[in-house]
């Protein structure tokens, strides 16, 4: 039955099939550990560096947004994914680059601080990789 | 960190155990009763983790860092290979071999967090961070960077 349904669905279906279910995995556990981190500087020491730890807080919410919609399938939830990977791509970009040249304004422990380092550099490849993913399942009618 | 007797069975159970799903899955197996035990070696491993954790603060260890964030860390690890399994059953293709894979290795980490917080170690990020950026300025050439 697979077979006869239309290529657009079909395309779209596999975004959170065969590596897509890695990814999202990769991306739940993100979603987590940033979640706990922002959550417990959030209690326990917000007042030291409020603007880090609100971005600690950006963080995770982007991370919850981008395994939500990966997994999800359907047009919106594609673009929404393509969305939220890219605030994550911009967000270790310039927290990494601003943890790295501003260190006085930047309390060195949130999730993109020095482009994820303290996460194996992983925080700076999974943007990448989900942009390829999700490029690479694109609907039809934007292909070239 | 102090590595204690439970970090480095940690290791071993974690590594051993992403080291299997890993080989299935490049022998593009799926999710079977291998890989599936190798997981459930992962969770057994965390529950013991946690009784002993329980019968070691009940008998009058303290535990260094913020008690609560310990706990959490342990909880969360243990729904790990649970949600894992989860996962990886939905679709039982070869990918999720490697989904189960990923288990082993982040428990090892939580692991390693936890004996942080259990021996109150402080997180290592301060000189590490100074290094790379030193190195980056002057890859750059910004001598105005410390």
């Amino acid at each position: 039955m697979s077979m006869n349904q239309p290529a657009a669905s079909r395309t779209q279906d596999t975004k959170s099939t065969g590596p897509g279910r890695l990814l999202i995995a990769v991306y739940g556990i993100f979603a987590l550990a940033a979640t706990a981190r922002a959550g417990f500087q959030i209690i326990s020491k917000f007042a030291e560096a409020p603007v880090a730890y609100l971005l600690s807080a950006l963080a995770a919410v982007v991370y919850i947004a981008a395994t939500i919609s990966l997994a999800k399938k359907g047009r919106s939830w594609f673009k929404a994914a393509a969305v939220a990977v890219c605030i994550e791509l911009l967000g270790v970009l310039i927290v990494g680059a601003l943890s790295i040249f501003d260190a006085q304004a930047f309390p060195q422990d949130t999730v993109w601080s020095q482009f994820g380092r303290g996460y194996g550099f992983v925080p700076l490849l999974l943007p990448i990789l989900g942009l390829i993913w999700l490029y690479r399942h694109r609907k039809p009618a934007e292909q070239p | 960190m102090t590595v204690d007797g439970w970090f480095i069975a940690a290791l071993v159970v974690g590594l051993v155990s992403s080291a299997i799903c890993v080989i299935a899955a490049l022998l593009k197996k799926g999710p079977n009763d291998v890989t599936l035990l190798a997981v459930a070696a992962v969770e057994l491993f965390l529950l013991s983790y946690l009784v002993a954790s329980i019968v070691r603060t009940a008998a009058g260890t303290a535990i260094a860092g913020a008690p609560w964030e310990f706990w959490a860390y342990l909880i969360t690890a243990i729904s790990l290979p649970v949600a894992g399994f989860y996962w990886a059953i939905l679709e039982r293709s070869f990918w999720s071999n490697y989904v189960l894979a990923a288990v082993g290795v982040t428990v090892v980490v939580m692991m390693a967090r936890m004996a942080q917080i259990w021996y109150g170690a402080a997180a290592p990020a301060t000189a590490t961070g100074a290094a790379l950026r030193t190195g980056l300025g002057m890859a750059l050439g910004t001598g105005s960077v410390q």
